[in-house]
């Protein structure tokens, strides 16, 4: 049987991020937060959401890149909430994974 | 029946007057969506300060931005945006909404396009008289047009 076309909800730098749960390899708490595997690089969240299926995708309008250089899969909305769609190839630079930080992390 | 022509022009010269720190702005008013209290708005991190963050209207993701800053507007005395213009942005053909965090929605004028001395080619239009002050004239369909 498929996958659902899931996402897996994130909070993180005071937004909410959905990533497809598709792209997930694994997921891990790290120290107060969370480290999400996907495919060779690895993400960094606050709290884990959930994963929801039906997300609709909206591509990122023009006035959104004009002011925010990250490439993004598009947005969304959950409930009230405005969801960022990540495309897991290029992560923002607010949810990538400090290795180096959160090893420092469990050394305490 | 086709509408006639001065009628036309007073709509296209009719403008919700916005006011963002110390400028007094001029939005068309059919662009104008609605005017809400100041919507619930989440950071982006990294985006330009004009870029407040992404907020929720009406089901829809809605980028939301700082019509001040937009405007290059001295912050006013009371600088708490406590209004929320949601407004269309770009080409008629591909509208994107986008809400103007400001100080006040004010009230509907009349602009006639005779009026409006010449602005920078992009979302100032120019500035034109009002009662007795001088407001900021913008074209939101230039906001929304790729940079």
């Amino acid at each position: 049987m498929p996958a659902p076309c899931g996402f897996l909800l994130l909070r993180r730098a005071g937004g909410v991020w959905g990533i497809a749960s598709a792209a997930v390899a694994g997921l891990a708490s790290r120290g107060a937060g969370y480290r999400i595997a996907v495919g060779e690089g690895a993400l960094a969240a606050d709290e884990i959401l959930g994963v929801v299926d039906g997300l609709r995708v909206h591509p990122a309008a023009p006035v959104l890149r004009r002011f925010w250089p990250e490439a993004i899969g598009g947005l969304a909305v959950h409930g009230r909430l405005p969801v960022v769609v990540v495309d897991p190839r290029r992560p923002p630079a607010a949810l990538r994974f400090d290795e180096g930080e959160r090893a420092d992390e469990g050394r305490e | 029946m086709t509408e006639p022509l001065e009628a036309a022009e007073r709509r296209e010269g009719t403008h919700l007057l916005v006011r963002a720190g110390e400028y007094a702005c001029a939005l068309p008013l059919a662009s104008v969506r609605r005017v809400v209290r100041a919507v619930t708005v989440h950071p982006l991190p990294g985006a330009a300060g004009e870029l407040e963050g992404l907020a929720e209207f009406g089901g829809e993701p809605l980028p939301v931005l700082n019509l001040g800053r937009l405007v290059n507007a001295p912050p006013g005395a009371n600088p708490a945006y406590p209004v929320t213009v949601v407004v269309w942005v770009g080409p008629a053909g591909a509208r994107e909404m986008v809400g103007l965090a400001a100080d006040a929605a004010l009230e509907v004028v009349h602009v006639p396009p005779e009026s409006v001395v010449a602005g920078d080619g992009g979302l100032l239009l120019g500035e034109a008289p009002v009662g007795d002050e001088v407001v900021r004239v913008l074209d939101l369909e230039a906001l929304g047009r790729e940079a």
